[in-house]
């Protein structure tokens, strides 16, 4: 009886507030309503929703901003953990603090500060530049940019916390063989954070498959098309249109492509460190803020 | 002891025997110093990057509405309007921005509490009991990580609005309480920190399974609870979507739906003409995020540790 007593409230709470929700999205996207009225149809839903070019176009357009945008912060992430981590680098925790701040500012306040940057009553310097990255070319890479700044530090901390649990020996020995600090980032520190990177870069990966924050708050400064990304597209779908049960069929839908992704990253992943059992060394390593 | 007394070119001298070239060792530490100005210099550049919104927007809260779209980003104005813009904020349909900073704060603690508590029960269910179902509830717990949160913020709309928790302060918390990664989280630190003896001992003394959880356990996990506790209020001070789906009404709003609210204004001309909308937002945006801020700077110990064992041990 105990166990069951000490987990009664959140099993009554993850039922009615997440499993409940859940069961309730996949049986309502078999029905249609007609005139308040629900009609059971089947998977009429989701084959609508295959042939939903919109739907599809916002999946693409996270896709590919998934790519973009998972290379570029990673790619800034390594820099910073790699340069904080080098005997050359001073006021390291100060550096860390700044370059980790962003992370502390909601997101919507982020894609806020950055709007106002990026528009032109707020920021006359673009006057100027006459260039304007709310346009409809280059709004993508200004959301690539928001995000990039708001999560590039977020891991940076996850890959400074996995150098850190590498032992100082390794470095000696490295050194002791003749390698300058460079080749050391090269070819001990990077091959050492592999396990970390690919980690990051599926969760990031994920992340950006449910973008809604940035997007939906810069329709205040620029028109942003109702389908510019899944979630968007639901919110519009269930708020703007009212049409519920097809927005829980999208739901659903980016749900099971969503875990499907994760599912093949980490499987191909374990493969992928069973191959190089080594690696991984410094990944549960306690970390240093 | 006299060796460690003496410099490193002249310990270096005595052990080997060699003598360093003088000319050549300053060539060497002038190659160091280049490095390390060349390296600082880039971070100096990269910080600069990471600190411009927060720098600008410090700035704009000083200005008024005109001199935000004619005056330059980084250039001060000649008058303060800081407090001024505070006012504003403070008088603006009598004073619900501060309505929204209240409520913002109403649901970071209670989450924060509540998740501490609920989860740190579940956990220790998990660790410390042999029963039927254990693993097949753990794994439920596992795979619902696996699950976006915007996923079922519609669903729960609709569940909610058949039980009238629509627009309810309790219809924000609950669901926000339900956190996989709290039981995951707890479950994995009970296991590894409290131990068993420690269990046995207070049985033995006749303490009763609630008494040994909230005497024994409870003090024994405190770290992992002050990390959680951290987590899930920031967590859900930043929780926009969530809140977005469930309130109709604004008086019970966060501050990020609050303030999305204002931006939306922007768009149309009627509040855009009667409101200084720009120094609104911008005032009110810098005090939303002040206190993350503030709090990040004082506890980024445990928010680090927190960051990092709950995303790399998963």
């Amino acid at each position: 009886m105990q166990p069951w007593t000490f987990l009664a409230p959140f099993l009554l709470l993850f039922v009615a507030f997440l499993l409940v929700p859940l069961i309730y999205a996949v049986y309502i996207s078999f029905f249609v309503r007609r005139m308040g009225v629900l009609y059971f149809v089947g998977f009429q839903n989701y084959i609508t929703a295959i042939q939903d070019h919109q739907f599809w176009v916002s999946i693409v357009r996270v896709f590919f901003y998934g790519v973009v945008q998972g290379v570029i912060m990673i790619a800034l992430a390594l820099l910073l953990a790699l340069l904080l981590d080098t005997k050359w680098a001073k006021f390291k925790s100060l550096f860390r603090l700044m370059f980790l701040l962003p992370y502390a500012v909601p997101g919507v306040f982020a894609s806020i500060l950055w709007g106002f940057l990026y528009s032109k009553s707020m920021n006359p310097l673009l006057h100027n530049l006459k260039f304007n990255p709310l346009s409809s070319g280059f709004l993508l890479y200004a959301i690539v940019n928001i995000a990039t700044w708001e999560w590039a530090g977020y891991n940076m901390i996850l890959y400074i916390a996995s150098l850190t649990g590498v032992s100082t020996e390794l470095y000696e020995a490295a050194k002791l063989d003749g390698c300058d600090e460079w080749q050391l980032a090269r070819f001990i520190k990077l091959p050492l954070l592999k396990p970390t990177i690919v980690m990051t870069c599926i969760l990031s990966f994920i992340g950006s498959m449910q973008l809604f924050n940035e997007p939906f708050l810069l329709t205040a400064l620029t028109p942003i098309s109702p389908d510019f990304t899944p979630n968007i597209y639901i919110y519009n779908m269930a708020f703007s249109m009212t049409n519920l049960p097809y927005a829980a069929t999208l739901s659903v839908f980016l749900a099971l492509i969503t875990i499907l992704i994760s599912v093949i990253a980490l499987t191909v992943n374990r493969l992928w460190r069973r191959r190089t059992p080594t690696a991984g060394a410094g990944a549960s390593a306690a970390p240093a803020a | 002891m006299a060796q460690h007394t003496g410099s490193a070119t002249a310990q270096m001298r005595e052990r080997t025997g060699v003598v360093l070239p003088q000319a050549n060792y300053r060539a060497v530490r002038a190659k160091t110093v280049a490095t390390q100005s060349v390296v600082t210099l880039i971070l100096f550049i990269l910080a600069f990057y990471f600190m411009l919104p927060i720098i600008w927007i410090l700035i704009a809260s000083t200005k008024n509405a005109k001199e935000l779209s004619s005056t330059g980003i980084f250039s001060l104005p000649s008058h303060l309007h800081f407090f001024e813009n505070v006012r504003l904020l403070t008088t603006y349909q009598h004073g619900v921005y501060w309505m929204w900073f209240l409520n913002s704060a109403i649901y970071a603690v209670a989450v924060a509490v509540l998740t501490c508590i609920v989860s740190s029960m579940a956990g220790y269910a998990l660790a410390k009991y042999d029963f039927r179902g254990r693993n097949g509830i753990f794994l439920l717990v596992i795979a619902s990580l696996m699950i976006p949160g915007t996923v079922t913020a519609i669903p729960l709309f609709i569940v909610e609005k058949a039980f009238n928790l629509v627009d309810t302060y309790t219809g924000v918390i609950f669901p926000l309480i339900a956190s996989p990664f709290g039981v995951y989280f707890l479950r994995i630190y009970i296991q590894d920190v409290v131990p068993n003896d420690l269990l046995d001992a207070a049985r033995v003394d006749g303490a009763s399974a609630a008494r040994t959880f909230w005497s024994v356990v409870f003090p024994v996990i405190r770290p992992a609870l002050v990390t959680l506790f951290l987590i899930s209020m920031v967590g859900t001070w930043n929780n926009f979507f969530l809140p977005l789906v469930l309130l109709n009404n604004q008086d019970l709003y966060p501050l990020p739906v609050g303030i999305e609210s204002l931006m939306s204004l922007i768009n149309t001309p009627e509040a855009a003409m009667t409101v200084p909308l720009y120094p609104l937002i911008i005032t009110g945006s810098l005090i939303s995020i002040a206190p993350m801020i503030i709090g990040f700077i004082l506890f980024r110990r445990q928010i680090v540790t927190g960051l990092t064992q709950g995303s790399v041990k998963l």
